[in-house]
This record gives structure tokens, C-alpha cells and sequence, in this order.
């Protein structure tokens, strides 16, 4: 992301390494391997759904990777307008000093609104829109916050983000609500009453089955809440470093400043033959021919479809490990 | 660990200390590094460990930035390219300066044409290159200043660095280290170490007459596959063997290259955890 | 017992917002909302492996369920010349609190003011403790990255600074080891939640303990001036208790690294110690 200083010399001793035949990377790994990513859930107990994910940590004393914290917190939002009825996602991509630590504090902020910009711009689309975030139409509905935190960078932070948000979004709890409806005397009745029936008149919505419901209670329930409809779409990154004909996956700082440009590309895998792209962008200045940027975009869904694949294997290990937790535990008490 | 007797620093026995901790009386020693006096005692201001000479006392932080010494072996990156000098990042508690003066030029010791070389600083260093050095001298507030006046000094080409706690890298006889499987290792005292194909003694730049061209030259040598796997190699162990605090020494370096060729599987497995692991172990049972 | 503390949190800031009856602060039989004594201290948990980007030192520390990583950076170059002094380090503090860290999502910028105030009071507080004079024209940058908040948050960014600093091997005087303190009627309470810290007047004390100096009092509500010695006092005293977890985790890292580094070859010690010196 943030250019490493390097030299030309080992510029070009790694952009070397990438041409020859076979390819040879610094760290031995093959064109299109993966560090090793670690993945925890549950991690920020304030929060409706967490996430803690690392690429390239040293596996003996945890140094070294890039590592991001991704947490959803949902907040009541009174609905003013109709678009927003059944709530809205809002993503926020916070970088820490610590992350990047010889970059001044204007160069941090430009890094966060890019960051941010893109991953926004991708997951609050409606084509991902979880349909439960509505509490009472036109009313009340959920504000989903998803901030993310980069606590360090060793390369690859796109494709970080979007697992750790995918994986957050996967952890999180949509309290269970119960609407309720007060009967007021007429007169106030009517008076808001009133109001309604203009709105309802303008939105040409059939409204007669839509309960006066004004505000809601969340009855206790014996777990957190449900999980977000549709959490199998949320969709998964991945960049393409691109060098002359090669291209390669998961670069570490040093690789990134050795190539040009990348390719980032965001595909949503709802189901193995229902998938599509999310988003896309090119980084940094070179040119592609079209050709050639189609058959990247068609290697990106295969790749991106082994990470989703992988990414919910190890989100589904996560909730069984939780809840195997969670049962030991309350086991214990009786 | 509250230790209030003094008879450790007869036996010569280890002791660990840590911030605001009382050492000995101010009477009976001197403080030196890492101490500091207080109401007539020698008081720790770091961690780690307590060492006395005579009736000096010092205590060498397990953790910390470089400190250089004068005639240390150092890598460092330039930073910045100033009027007569370079500014070089060498992982200490400021970056270094190279002096225009204390670099070799084209065309011999004697000449004098520095007009003309600072209008070309950048064809001999520039921002992001990496060197190796000598720490030369201090200058009045700690910086230190380097020198790359020898032949085995200057600019790095043909491989990949990686960076440890300095403490680490010990003070060996020669920094410079070949390895049986064609890799030179520069084993900067401040952390920093260049891992390379090996050059032979007889073909290094400028053996014999020297080549400004060729020592500032940014162009690598050509490298061939087993070469630059066994660089990768050698990287890999010194990331594992540093991220457990093991020391990095020539015999440490190959028993970890010897173990890492016994092992299946690629170079790049050797970060993952069980190979890690058992690297250490291999190398913490051969003490 | 973590889990069991938050439950607590949670269902109590539920209730307060249905305006349900509230926590007793301090019930009858002596125990506080989350079953702890008068003076009873949190679980404080302490990991000092790497963070950051490369940090030279840093410090994950919780006081029960509040939650801050330290890393710290330096000494090295300062980034600007003009913040430099001739004569000693620049200290430089930065306080980031992630948007999620409180029941409340609320996201403060680098420029939110309760932010900057915090940052200050710990430059004030760290700038004498540590030796910046060894250091002419050089920067320590501290970066505090505060990921849960349950009370607490001042103390927790002062002990774990402390940590991150003797964990990077940048001298300093002393540990500083901060609590809090607070009166419910006329009995002091100790490690204040967040329950607890918005409902009593309370204050934040650091104390370096070779010295006993304190170093830092920091009261944002009022506290009557009889219980103020008190509430002193029982601060020193909890001062020297988190002092030895702070020490036991330091002396435990630093253990485990000289074992690790004397392993192997020729144990360090004679010879190099001479050619330190200069």
C-alpha cells in the first residue's frame, strides 16, 4: 500500500525472481501462494460481531504481518426518508500510527479515505443488502457500523480488509425486535396519523397491512439475536499484482513497491455457479490490454472462490469452537 | 524478585533487572549504561541484564535500538541526499550521515573535483539504497558518522535484506560470512543483514583498479535458480531463529541450513509453524 | 470471569435505557455490580510480544474488560526538524479510540478534543520518567490504540505505556503504575467500571514506587476533601499491587529472552561489556 523504501538493486533483484522460470519469490513462495492467514472471531465483546485476521505473522512470536481488526456495531436509526427503509451499512477503515509508522498524520488520513472509499463503496451496495436490518417500516431501522482497524501492515491490506469484513459480518447478531403499538387517545392519534397517510399517498406503497406499530422492545431471548440474511454473499478481494506478463497474489511490501500496478477485484460467491463482481479497480499506472484484463478478471474469480470457500470453512470451525466455549462453560457453572 | 544481596556481582553469577530497581551503592561503584544514581545508589533504568567491570555497573537492555561504536560493521538505507552528505537510516537512535569526503570516487584518493561530485551525489547514492558501512566517528550530539572507504564496503546488489534486534548479531572477527551454499551474508551490527549470492574475493568490483562504475553500479549480477532458493533459505531461518531471540552466528547459520536441507517440503514451509518450531528446538538441543 | 463481567455491562446498559431499575453500586453484603470487594482490583492481563509495523517496543494490557495496545517507536530520526530540541528526545503521544471500543459506537478524529486532552496528560506524565536527555534531537513516538472501554481507560493507558517503554528498552526513571478511585457515600472504591466511574466522583493517581512519588492526579468530577486523602492513600497502596504484575510480566519477557539468547554459543559477558563503553 504505503510504498516501502527500497532499492533499485533489490527492485530488481525481485522483479528478476518473478520473471525467471519457474518464478522464485523472496520468502520462497509460488506466484499465486498465500502467507498464512490467521483468523479469530467474537474478539470485541461490545461489538454485534467481531473479527481479528492477520496475513504473514511470524507463526513463533507474531511479528511481522499485516493485521486487521473488523468489528459491527448496530445502532437504531429513526427513518426519515423511505429510502432508507431496511437500514443501511455504513464502513469506516481506521489506520493505526503503529501500522504505519513513517507516514505523517496527512498522509495516514488520505491513506483512511481511500481505504474506506473503496471498502464502502463495495459492501454497502444494495445487491448485498441483508434483508433483516428493517425494524418498523418507515420508522426505525438498523444503522450497520462496520469499522475496521489496521493495527499493521506487511502488504496485501485490501484483500485483509475484505476477509476480516467478510468474517465480521459473518459473526454478526441482529438483535431480535418485537414492535409495538401504543393505542393513544384519537387526538394524538390523528395527529400524527395524519402525517402517515400524506407520506403513504406519495409512496404509492399498499399500506393497509403495515401495523401502527411506533416503536419496538427486544424481548430476551435466549441467544444474541439472528444472523444477517444472505451472509454466504458477502464477497471476497483479491489483488493482482501485475508485472509485465505475470501476475501474483498476496505481496508483501517489498513486492509491492517492485510492480507497477494491481489489479483489485471483488466478487460475491452466493452459491458455486451464482457469482459476480462486486467491484473492481486498477492501482497504480500501467497499461493492460483488454485481453489480457479479461483473462485476470476470469482467474480472479477462481481464486477469490477458494478464499471464500476456505474463509467460511474456517468462519464455520470459528462458531462451533464459540459455541463449544460457551456451552463448556455454562456447563461448568451448574 | 526482590534480591537485596550484592553477592552476585562477586560471583559473576546472572542477574536481570528492570526499571527502578536499586543495584548497589553509589560509593562502592560506578554507574555506567542502562543505570542511573539515586539517594546514593546505582539504580536500573532499563531491563535486562546487570554486568560489571571492575567497579563499573552497567545493564544491557535486552531490547533496543542500535548503539553504535566506533569501527562497527553496519548496513544502512539512505534517506536523504543533502549538500555534501548523505543521511542513512542504520536502525539507530538518529539516522547516520556519510560524508561525500568519506565515500570512494572515480578516479583515485587524490583527486579533488568535489564541485562536480555534488552536482552527481545521486549517481553514487540515492534515496532507498542500501550500503554497508563503518561507524567513523561521533559527531557533538551522538550521531554517528560513516565511511565506506574500503574495498568490501559500499553499495549492496545481488540479494535481499532482513532486519533482527540487534542484539542478536554478535561482534564476530569478520561480519562478512560465506556460506557453503554460494551465499554471502553481511551481518550489520545494527540488525540490519544482507543476505546475497557470493561474489569470489577475485571478482569484486574494482579489485584491482577501482571502478566507480561498477561499485555504484544498481545493476545485479545474473542469479541462478539454486542461488537465489538458497537466499530465500537463509532468510527464512534468520527470521525464525530471531523471532525466538537466538543469536546469529556463522555456526548457528549453517547447523540451521544443514537441519532446513534434511527437511521436506519447500522453502517457503520453513515459516510455517511446525517447521519453526522445530528448527529452535533442533537448534536450542545443540546449545 | 471476563465473560461474567460483561454480561454485567451489557445487560446494564440495556436497562439503564428501558430506565429498568439500576446496579447497586455497592450492595448491602459488600460487593460492587461485579461481585468484587471494596478494594478489589480487576483481572489485569499483560502480553508483551511484537506488534505494529516493527515497533521497537509495545504492550497489550486489560484492566478487566478495558483494553489498550501501546506500541512505541524510537528512539529514532524525527520525522520534522522544527520538532526537535538540541538538548533532549521529543515525546510524542498519539491516543486513537476505535469506534466499537464502548457499548456506544462513537468515532473520534486526531483532532477530537477529549482525545487531544488525554494525549497531553500522559506527555505530562511520561516526559519526566523517561531519559530523554540521552537522546538529543531524537523522537519517541507512543502510539496508544485503545480497543475496549469499561473504565478505567487513563490508568490503562498509563500502565501499559510504561510496559511498551521498558519493553523497548528506552530508560526511564521508574515503572508509573496508575488506578483509579472512587467514593460511594463514604466508601471508597477501588478499579472503577465504567458503571461505576459514571455514577462516583472519582480520581486517576499514578505513582512511581521506588520513590513513592506521585506523578500524575487526574479528577474530572468533584470529591469531597476529607475522602480525597483516603481515596490517596488506598491509591498508592493498589499502585504497588498493579506495580508487581507489571514488573512479574517485564521480568518474565526479559527472562525469556536472555535464556533464548544465552542458549546457544558463547554466553555474553566480559569482554563485551568493555567494548561498550566510550
Amino acid at each position: 500500500m504505503t510504498s516501502a523504501s527500497i532499492s533499485k538493486a533489490e527492485k530488481s533483484y525481485i522483479q528478476a525472481g518473478l520473471l525467471t522460470s519457474p518464478p522464485r519469490r523472496a520468502d520462497g513462495r509460488y506466484l499465486h501462494d498465500f502467507r498464512a492467514i490467521y483468523l479469530e472471531t467474537g474478539v470485541a465483546p461490545l461489538s454485534n460481531g467481531s473479527a481479528r485476521l492477520s496475513i504473514g505473522r511470524n507463526p513463533l512470536d507474531g511479528s511481522g504481518g499485516t493485521e486487521v481488526l473488523a468489528a459491527v456495531k448496530l445502532e437504531v436509526e429513526n427513518i426519515e426518508e423511505q429510502t432508507l427503509d431496511g437500514g443501511r451499512i455504513a464502513c469506516n477503515v481506521s489506520c493505526s500510527p503503529s501500522a504505519y509508522p513513517h507516514l505523517s498524520s496527512g498522509a495516514l488520513d488520505d491513506l483512511q479515505h481511500d481505504l474506506t472509499t473503496v471498502l464502502h463503496q463495495t459492501l454497502s451496495h444494495p445487491s448485498l443488502h441483508p434483508k433483516n436490518l428493517g425494524i418498523i417500516p418507515r420508522k426505525k431501522s438498523w444503522l450497520l457500523n462496520l469499522d475496521l482497524l489496521v493495527t499493521a501492515e506487511a502488504g496485501n491490506i485490501y484483500d485483509a480488509l475484505f476477509l476480516a469484513a467478510r468474517a465480521a459480518l459473518w459473526d454478526t447478531k441482529v438483535p431480535r425486535t418485537r414492535s409495538v403499538e401504543y393505542k393513544t387517545p384519537k387526538t394524538f392519534l390523528s395527529a400524527s396519523g395524519d402525517m402517515d397517510v400524506d407520506q403513504d399517498t406519495r409512496s404509492g406503497f399498499d399500506t393497509r397491512h403495515v401495523a401502527h406499530a411506533t416503536d419496538f422492545e427486544l424481548p430476551d431471548y435466549w441467544d444474541e439475536g439472528e444472523i444477517l440474511e444472505g451472509r454466504e454473499r458477502w464477497p471476497v478481494a483479491v489483488t493482482l499484482n501485475l508485472l509485465h506478463t505475470v501476475h501474483f497474489l498476496d505481496a508483501t511490501l517489498q513486492e509491492e513497491a517492485s510492480c507497477a500496478s494491481r489489479l483489485l477485484v471483488v466478487y460475491s460467491h452466493e452459491s458455486p455457479t451464482a457469482y459476480t463482481i462486486q467491484s473492481m479497480r486498477m492501482l497504480g499506472s500501467d497499461e493492460l490490454s483488454i485481453p489480457h484484463l479479461k483473462k485476470l478478471i476470469k482467474e480472479a474469480e477462481g481464486f477469490t472462490r477458494s478464499m471464500a470457500t476456505s474463509l467460511t470453512t474456517k468462519l464455520e470451525d470459528e462458531d462451533f469452537r464459540r459455541n463449544q466455549k460457551a456451552r463448556e462453560k455454562f456447563g461448568r457453572r451448574k | 524478585m526482590d534480591e537485596d544481596d550484592e553477592d552476585f556481582l562477586e560471583t559473576g553469577g546472572m542477574k536481570l533487572t528492570w526499571p527502578g530497581e536499586s543495584l548497589t551503592s553509589s560509593q562502592d561503584y560506578m554507574r555506567g549504561h542502562g543505570t542511573y544514581v539515586d539517594k546514593e545508589e546505582v539504580v536500573a533504568s532499563v531491563s535486562g541484564l546487570v554486568e560489571r567491570v571492575n567497579k563499573l555497573i552497567t545493564v544491557r537492555a535486552v531490547r533496543t535500538r542500535y548503539n553504535p561504536e566506533v569501527g562497527d560493521l553496519v548496513v544502512g538505507r539512505i534517506t536523504e541526499v543533502q549538500p555534501r552528505r548523505w543521511k542513512v537510516d542504520g536502525n539507530s537512535r538518529q539516522d547516520a550521515v556519510l560524508m561525500l569526503s568519506s565515500v570512494n570516487l572515480p578516479g583515485g584518493v587524490q583527486r579533488r573535483k568535489l564541485e562536480s561530485d555534488e552536482l552527481q551525489m545521486r549517481t553514487f547514492f540515492e534515496e532507498g539504497d542500501l550500503l554497508v558501512a563503518e561507524v567513523q566517528a561521533f559527531f557533538g550530539d551522538g550521531t554517528m558518522s560513516l565511511h565506506t572507504r574500503s574495498l568490501s564496503y559500499g553499495k549492496l546488489r545481488n540479494g535481499q535484506l532482513v532486519t533482527v534486534p540487534p542484539i542478536l548479531v554478535r561482534r564476530l572477527k569478520s561480519h562478512f560470512i560465506s556460506l557453503p551454499c554460494g551465499v554471502d551474508l553481511i551481518l550489520g551490527l545494527n540488525g540490519y543483514i544482507w543476505v546475497s549470492k557470493h561474489v569470489k574475493e577475485n571478482e569484486r568490483e574494482g579489485e584491482e583498479a577501482f571502478d566507480a562504475e561498477a561499485v555504484y553500479s544498481n545493476q545485479n549480477d545474473d542469479i541462478d535458480d539454486s542461488t537465489r532458493m538458497a537466499i530465500s533459505r537463509v532468510t527464512n531461518l534468520i527470521i525464525i531463529l530471531a523471532s525466538r531471540s537466538i543469536p546469529l552466528t556463522d555456526t548457528i547459520l549453517l547447523d540451521a541450513y544443514d537441519w532446513s536441507l534434511e527437511q521436506e517440503g519447500d522453502v517457503k514451509d520453513l515459516l510455517h509453524e511446525d517447521a519453526s518450531d522445530a528448527l529452535v528446538t533442533t537448534i536450542l538441543a545443540k546449545g | 470471569m471476563s465473560a461474567d463481567r460483561l454480561l454485567l455491562t451489557l445487560s446494564d446498559s440495556s436497562d439503564s435505557s428501558d430506565g429498568h431499575s439500576r446496579i447497586e453500586i455497592l450492595n448491602t453484603g459488600g460487593y460492587r455490580s461485579d461481585g468484587r470487594r471494596q478494594y478489589e482490583l480487576r483481572t489485569i492481563s499483560i502480553d508483551l510480544s511484537p506488534q505494529g509495523s516493527g515497533a521497537d517496543g509495545s504492550a497489550s494490557l486489560t484492566h478487566g474488560l478495558t483494553q489498550v495496545n501501546v506500541c512505541v517507536f524510537g528512539p529514532r530520526e524525527a520525522k520534522m526538524r522544527s520538532q526537535t530540541y538540541h538538548d533532549r528526545a521529543n515525546v510524542n503521544i498519539e491516543v486513537a479510540i476505535a469506534a466499537f471500543s464502548a457499548s456506544e459506537r462513537r468515532k473520534r478524529g486526531r483532532g477530537d478534543k477529549r482525545i487531544l486532552e488525554l494525549s497531553q496528560t500522559l506527555k505530562s506524565t511520561f516526559e519526566p520518567v523517561i531519559q530523554t536527555s540521552l537522546y538529543p534531537r531524537s523522537q519517541i513516538d507512543i502510539y496508544i490504540q485503545v480497543l475496549q472501554q469499561d473504565g478505567g481507560l487513563l490508568q490503562a493507558c498509563v500502565n501499559a505505556t510504561t510496559l511498551a517503554l521498558a519493553n523497548a528498552g528506552i530508560p526511564t526513571y521508574d515503572f508509573v503504575c496508575a488506578v483509579t478511585g472512587g467514593v460511594h457515600s463514604t466508601s471508597p472504591l477501588l478499579d472503577l467500571t465504567l458503571l461505576e466511574e459514571n455514577d462516583l466522583p472519582n480520581v486517576t493517581v499514578a505513582v512511581m514506587p521506588r520513590s513513592g512519588k506521585i506523578t500524575l492526579v487526574s479528577m474530572e468530577t468533584r470529591l469531597h476533601v476529607d475522602r480525597f486523602e483516603e481515596i490517596f492513600r488506598l491509591a498508592g497502596e493498589a499502585g504497588k499491587v498493579i506495580h508487581r504484575e507489571m514488573r512479574k510480566a517485564v521480568k518474565d519477557r526479559t527472562e525469556q529472552l536472555v535464556a533464548s539468547m544465552q542458549s546457544v554459543g558463547r554466553p555474553s559477558t566480559g569482554a563485551d561489556v568493555g567494548d561498550n563503553e566510550y
